[in-house]
């Protein structure tokens, strides 16, 4: 099995969540690109794990996914307080600290 | 036979991607995305990286997806007004995608060797996570509570 599969599959991945990132205003959305691009990571992380026979790399996803968790956690609490704060979850409804 | 399996999943996890950053309907977005971590961990597993692959379903599957989809029912999803795209963010933003996609593909190109799925289950994991990596692992348990503090300080009413 060639590596090149790893990376044709992070490299796209990591595009789309780049893609919603730019071009998306709502606020959640931008959090499920947030997420592809750390999927992006962790397949790499695995991919290169496999390849050099060394776990080290696959240890590291499970941080990797942990601090997924508790940015998931802690954002959606900020979205929820800006929510009931606008009543909006755009982004461009956020402008409070814009003079 | 494992590669089959590999491009297969890992072609349905792109596509389900593709609809979860693109889907109009943010509720459909978040089950797309749900099917992608899915296919996802199905990836993990054709590459011998069983337990990862549970983990994946677990946690991302399970716990982050679902938390999304909890906390969008405590908002009003007929008020969100329907984004339609704007030309120049898309421009922008298929631009700087194109570029990342080609970079990592060409670097990825230069990388030479073979993949062997071996499988690696909760037993071969457990040795270096709980000898090599005890005090990262005992950091991240600090990192969650934190995080689970302050979530719930950030978000409950003022009374």
């Amino acid at each position: 099995m060639s590596p090149i599969g790893f990376f044709i599959l992070s490299a796209l991945l990591f595009g789309i969540g780049i893609f919603g990132i730019v071009a998306r205003r709502n606020v959640i959305s931008l959090f499920f690109s947030l997420e592809l691009i750390l999927n992006s990571a962790n397949v790499l992380l695995v991919g290169f794990s496999k390849l050099h026979q060394n776990l080290f790399g696959e240890v590291f996803v499970f941080f990797v996914l942990a601090v997924a968790a508790a940015e998931a956690a802690v954002g959606l609490a900020i979205v929820v307080a800006l929510y009931r704060l606008t009543g909006s979850v755009n982004t461009e409804d956020f402008s409070r600290l814009r003079w | 036979m494992n590669e089959v399996f590999f491009y297969l999943f890992a072609g349905l996890s792109v596509a389900f991607a593709a609809v979860a950053v693109t889907a109009k309907n943010i509720i459909r977005g978040g089950v797309a995305l749900l099917g992608s971590f899915v296919a996802l961990g199905a990836v993990y597993f054709t590459a011998g990286a069983e337990f990862v692959g549970i983990v994946q379903v677990i946690v991302y599957g399970g716990a982050i997806v679902v938390l999304y989809l909890f906390a969008l029912m405590t908002m009003d999803l007929k008020k969100m007004k329907e984004d339609p795209f704007r030309a120049g963010s898309v421009a922008i933003g298929s631009f700087l995608s194109l570029a990342v996609i080609v970079l990592l593909i060409t670097g990825g190109l230069t990388v030479g060797g073979e993949v062997e799925p071996q499988i690696s289950g909760a037993t071969e994991i457990a040795m270096p996570l709980f000898y090599k990596f005890l005090l990262p692992f005992e950091i991240v348990s600090v990192l969650l509570l934190v995080a689970t503090i302050g979530a719930v300080a950030i978000g409950r009413r003022d009374s």
